[in-house]
């Protein structure tokens, strides 16, 4: 599948900032599954210094100074990104969960990264104890992962006023409640507690609008989900237990890391400012048929219109 | 003490090596030689040398864990006068040791920060590195001046009880300590220069030296002289007496984060003329606070954009950003193996044996009552000891290292070895460790030929932690030949460009400098006033005193909002000075330390030991009476005194003096501004008003000199508010401040003056234009309080503007990294 991403953060600030230093996460990370044709990154004011690297993790990351006075910070990330499903593993022939490769000690090469603490999920009892039940010892790992996966989706509220960025994972454990953020910790966390490597992915996700209705411009939002690392053979498996499925051609990654805080999409710090209000509009616009027919499926007609999404910023 | 020594009524642990005494309890090597030159002073002496030490340190002001709490007393330094001595066979292992063992960690630092080889080659458990929270990932693959991550390291050694050191802990990000190494041998080497001489023992200033020559090399340029600043969390840091020392002695400017700025990858100080670039940083700061952009959002103590300045190679930094890694118990068991593979040779020194969870999780857990268990990440969280604790408490640890084994790391316990202790006239045997400290140097490293000896408070079993209240000892490393003198204060071999500079104060310092001059005035102000008003009491006469009292109180209430009720006014006077936090002159003690603490490395030894004069005074506690009170009041405006003198006489005429003239200048004008207010407010000055305002100005001698008894209203206005010759009036201050204000360094000279440059003016003016016998005449209605009340404003106003054209732009930055991004899938976009 095929899409056209706008990605708009704009900041408002009461007072004048002076100078203003961001990490952006915004640029999409390529895959296996993930082919990026293009990425352009647009910023108001321009910025005196802007740096494109990889980061420790080998997503792309832009650095960037603006040092002219400003009262508003506007940040455009545009990508054309073509997805391919995803390989489907037979999850009962995966390896025990319990044993090594998968869990401790084994050849787990650079997966090991992802098998502790980070800052934002540190480890903790009852983090494991709610991921026992579903890993009974010898259990294929994505077998065990997948009813774990759809055990969070059952059990937990998605309910966006119960929790915000900054809520510990044990909060929102505790609450039962939140967002796909949360979601994706608390199953971070647990499945390391049970020994397992895990990491955070930062994406977005194509929306469906109701029936009858066409596509809203700007309605998409961004999304969080997990990868599992499922032993050398099989390796990373996506799994987003916001909706209980394994992610396919609907999902877009952007970037990996240990937690939100490895990614967070726009970061940075400010001299001046006041107080500042910032809002995020994203949009996942599926290309149907222009550039390769390859890939083309059902395509949404509401939301081929790229005229349309241009008129509206 | 010898006596003691002598007939061995000194008490050693069994089991526990002592280092002063063989199993035979004769005296090993080095130490006789010590005790037979104590013996030759006699107890009495040393203990008289000792009292004196005491002092010194006091005065000197050397603490620990400053400001723990605002109302908790800084902690003095403890000292202990016997010091420890090695022999120069048995110092050659623990240096070849130490060095070998600083090279393998900076091995470690530059593999685990680049390909990681030892973790593909299964050397050490990727965990090691991985799992270390302060693996900082941002710094992975950056380049450093010589591929050097270690600069600076300590060694935490301790003696088992088969007599070999073996390591405790492995300092690497900021090892504290080697200042208050360097104090102890100043102090010990004045107590005892008969032994310090006699003995040959090592000096430690060649340490100091290579330590600043090893910043030198990492300047990306100005090679020669570079600008190294050292960089402290603040005052409140526990060691900040440490950084303030370091920095004096090595001739380097003691930084805050905020004092620096970072733009297009460069680092600046902020200082009075603008920014001006730092080469080098010496790093006090734990490394993931160093830069709120890419490290820890949270911290409000780095500076923003440092990893950025540091990765494009503009900044040298030591120890380097990461090298917290290696601050960790966990790698201990891997030390050996890493020294074999990186450096092709076998450890000298061996670690205390120890096991980490994330990788013997199951020997542990089998042997936990025998253990001693410790967060594997870093030096700092208290030891656990799992035999001491409930059962349950026993099985919930246990549980828990099941869940996170890698963050537990678990200690063989050993027998540390005993050394005597000067304890209250007695010598006892305590347990103790040893701190030794190394610089890069060249290829190796360089060891300081000493070392912080810590040793354990009384009846404190296992603790070495200087919270427990333990103390310290001077090393004393014999030498096998002569002893070379070296100073740092010798001066390299190029000449230096000759400076009268000042501008590059850091606009922090200045702040700082501002308050401290207000402050120290306010405190001898209210010294004054209470104590013009407590004398009035001790003489316990009629109504005119009665009514001077009021005038005092009125006067009190005006400058610092004190209300006091007049019919209690003795107790209410004597409880100002001696207890409660609330009293103005309590308040004004606090706030003195703390710009006193924030500018300690500005100011020179003498005025710090007037500093600490006057807070030893104001520091008494109650249980006074009036007479008491008075006689210490005399003393604090006394040490006000030598203070004032010492900023007057001992300081460059700079800009620094310039901030702390001018504080002191605005509020003595402000408070005989209030005075004068409240004495004149609802009348025109009642004889004991006018004999009240005299007194509080330290004026009366004058008054009398000039004018005999007669007391009136005029004469006593023109000597307090428009007499330019008399120190005390508000003339004499206003044109002290026009001056200094005129003289403030400024970005570019305009045509027009600066706001405070008017407002100084304004000030100076009104008070020339002011007509005393006008002003008081019977018909001359508000005049005079309308004139104190413009004055009071322009001073306020003139104080806001100063604060603004040279020191707002010490501002910190903030963050709108957290909350301004909420992530969160559309509900209807389920699938």
């Amino acid at each position: 599948m095929r899409y056209r991403i706008r990605h708009l953060t704009t900041y408002n600030y009461s007072d004048t900032v002076t100078l203003s230093q961001n990490l952006a996460h915004l640029a999409l990370r390529a895959t296996g599954s993930q082919h990026i044709f293009s990425h352009r990154l647009e910023i108001d004011p321009i910025p005196g210094v802007i740096h494109r690297r990889g980061d420790y993790f080998g997503n792309p990351t832009d650095a960037f100074t603006v040092s002219l006075p400003h009262d508003r910070l506007v940040v455009l990330s545009s990508s054309e990104v073509e997805v391919s499903p995803p390989m489907q593993p037979e999850a009962s022939a995966t390896l025990a969960w319990d044993q090594p490769p998968v869990a401790g000690g084994g050849d787990t090469g650079e997966a090991w990264e992802f098998r502790f603490d980070s800052p934002q999920i540190p480890g903790a009892r009852v983090l494991r104890d709610y991921a026992a039940p579903d890993f009974p010892p010898g259990r294929p790992v994505l077998e065990a992962a997948l009813a774990f996966n759809a055990r969070i989706n059952r059990e937990f509220a998605y309910d966006p006023s119960a929790t915000s960025v900054t809520t510990p994972v044990l909060e929102s454990l505790e609450l039962r409640r939140g967002v796909c953020q949360d979601f994706a910790q608390v199953m971070i966390g647990s499945l390391r507690t049970l020994g397992l490597c895990a990491r955070y992915v930062s994406g977005y996700l194509e929306t469906q609008p109701p029936p009858g209705s066409s596509r809203l411009i700007g309605a998409d939002a961004t999304h969080a989900w997990v990868q599992l690392w499922c032993g050398p053979q099989t390796g990373w498996i996506d799994l987003d237990p916001t909706n209980a499925c394994i992610p396919g051609e609907r999902h877009i990654l952007v970037a990996i890391g240990r937690d939100f805080g490895d990614v967070s999409p726009l970061k940075g710090m400010v001299l001046g400012g006041g107080t500042a209000e910032v809002t995020v509009g994203v949009d996942v616009e599926p290309v149907v048929g222009q550039f390769s027919g390859q890939s083309q499926q059902q395509g949404d007609p509401a939301g081929s219109s790229s005229a349309q999404q241009q008129q509206q910023r | 003490m010898l006596q003691s020594l002598a007939a061995s009524r000194y008490q050693t642990e069994p089991g526990r090596w002592d280092e002063c005494h063989g199993p035979d309890g004769s005296p090993r090597p080095g130490w006789n030689e010590l005790l037979a030159q104590i013996e030759r002073l006699g107890a009495g002496e040393l203990n008289r040398r000792w009292e004196q030490s005491k002092r010194i340190i006091r005065e000197n002001g050397v603490t620990y864990n400053l400001f723990r709490d605002g109302a908790a007393a800084d902690r003095p330094w403890q000292l202990d006068p016997v010091p420890l001595v090695l022999e120069p066979a048995e110092w050659a292992r623990i240096e070849a040791g130490v060095a070998q063992r600083a090279l393998a960690i900076d091995a470690f630092l530059a593999d685990a920060y680049g390909d990681q080889r030892l973790i593909r080659e299964r050397i050490i458990p990727p965990g090691i590195v991985h799992g270390h929270p302060q693996f900082l990932r941002p710094m992975h693959g950056v380049l450093v001046p010589g591929g050097t991550r270690l600069h600076l390291y300590a060694c935490e050694l301790v003696r088992c009880p088969d007599g070999q050191w073996r390591v405790a802990a492995d300092l690497c990000q900021a090892p504290p300590g080697a200042g208050y190494a360097l104090e102890n041998r100043i102090v010990l080497s004045r107590a005892l220069p008969e032994p310090f001489r006699g003995m040959r023992v090592q000096r430690l200033a060649g340490f100091f030296m290579r330590l600043r020559q090893q910043l030198h090399t990492l300047a990306p340029r100005n090679r020669d002289n570079p600008r190294v600043v050292l960089l402290t969390p603040g005052p409140y840091s526990e060691t900040y007496f440490e950084h303030a020392y370091l920095a004096q002695y090595l001739g380097i400017s003691l930084v805050q984060g905020d004092d620096l700025a970072v733009r297009d990858e460069r680092v600046y100080l902020k200082t009075l003329g603008g920014l001006i670039p730092v080469d080098v940083i010496l790093r006090r700061l734990a490394d993931d606070y160093c830069d709120p952009l890419e490290l820890r959002n949270d911290s409000t103590l780095g500076v923003l954009g440092l990893a950025g300045a540091v990765r494009a190679g503009n900044v040298g930094i030591a120890n380097s950003l990461g090298s917290g890694l290696a601050d960790s118990p966990a790698l201990m068991p891997y030390l050996p193996a890493i020294t074999r593979c990186l450096l092709g040779q076998e450890a000298l020194l061996e670690g205390l044996p120890a096991w980490w969870g994330g990788d013997q999780a199951e020997h542990i857990l089998a042997n936990l009552p025998e253990l001693i268990l410790r967060p594997a990440w870093n030096n700092r969280g208290r030891p656990v000891l799992p035999a001491t604790l409930p059962v349950i408490e026993q099985r919930n640890l246990a549980d828990d290292i099941r869940v996170r084994p890698h963050a537990y790391m678990a200690f063989a316990r050993v027998a540390r070895s005993t050394v005597p202790c000067w304890d209250d006239g007695k010598v006892v045997a305590r347990r103790m460790s040893l701190r030794v400290f190394a610089v890069r140097d060249g290829n190796g490293f360089a060891v300081m030929p000493g070392g912080l000896a810590r040793i354990d408070a009384q009846g404190d079993g296992g603790q070495l932690w200087f919270e427990s209240g333990g103390g310290s000892k001077d090393t004393w490393i014999l030498a096998d030949g002569p002893v070379l003198d070296v100073s740092l204060l010798r001066a390299s071999d190029a000449p230096l460009e000759l400076k009268r500079g000042g501008i590059d104060l850091p606009s922090r310092v200045a702040d700082n400098l501002y308050w401290l001059g207000r402050y120290a005035e306010r405190v001898e102000a209210i010294a004054r006033l209470v104590r013009s008003a407590l004398s009035c009491l001790a003489e316990d006469a009629g109504d005119a005193d009665q009514a001077q009292i009021a005038a005092y109180l009125a006067m009190l209430d005006r400058a610092t909002g004190l209300r006091a009720a007049v019919d209690t006014p003795s107790a209410m006077l004597v409880g100002l000075i001696s207890d409660g936090a609330g009293g103005p002159l309590r308040i004004a003690r606090e706030h003195l330390r703390r710009t006193a603490f924030g500018v300690r490395d500005r100011l020179s030894a003498d005025t710090w030991r007037a500093l600490t004069a006057l807070d030893a005074e104001l520091a008494a506690e109650g249980g006074e009476d009036a007479n008491q009170s008075l006689a210490r009041l005399n003393r604090v405006v006394i040490a006000c005194a030598a203070l004032a003198g010492m900023a007057r006489e001992n300081t460059t005429r700079g800009p620094g003096w310039r901030f702390l003239d001018l504080g002191r200048r605005i509020e003595r004008a402000s408070f005989i501004v209030d005075s004068l207010h409240a004495a004149f407010a609802d009348g025109h000055g009642t004889p004991p008003e006018l004999e009240a305002l005299l007194r509080t100005a330290d004026s009366a001698i004058t008054y009398r000199s000039r004018y005999l008894t007669t007391i009136q209203a005029a004469p006593v206005v023109d000597l307090l508010l428009t007499d330019p010759t008399n120190p005390r009036a508000v003339a004499f201050q206003a044109n002290q401040i026009a001056e200094h204000v005129a003289n403030l360094p400024r970005e570019a000279v305009g045509a027009l003056p600066t706001p405070a440059e008017r407002l100084a003016t304004h000030l100076q003016a009104s008070v020339r234009l002011a007509d005393p016998c006008e002003l008081c005449k019977p018909d001359a209605g508000h005049a005079l309080v309308e004139l104190l009340d413009d004055l009071a404003g322009t001073l306020t106003a003139l104080s806001d503007a100063v604060t603004t054209a040279w020191l707002t732009h010490v501002a910190p930055s903030r963050a709108f990294a957290r909350d301004a991004w909420q992530p969160g899938d559309d509900f209807t976009g389920r699938i």
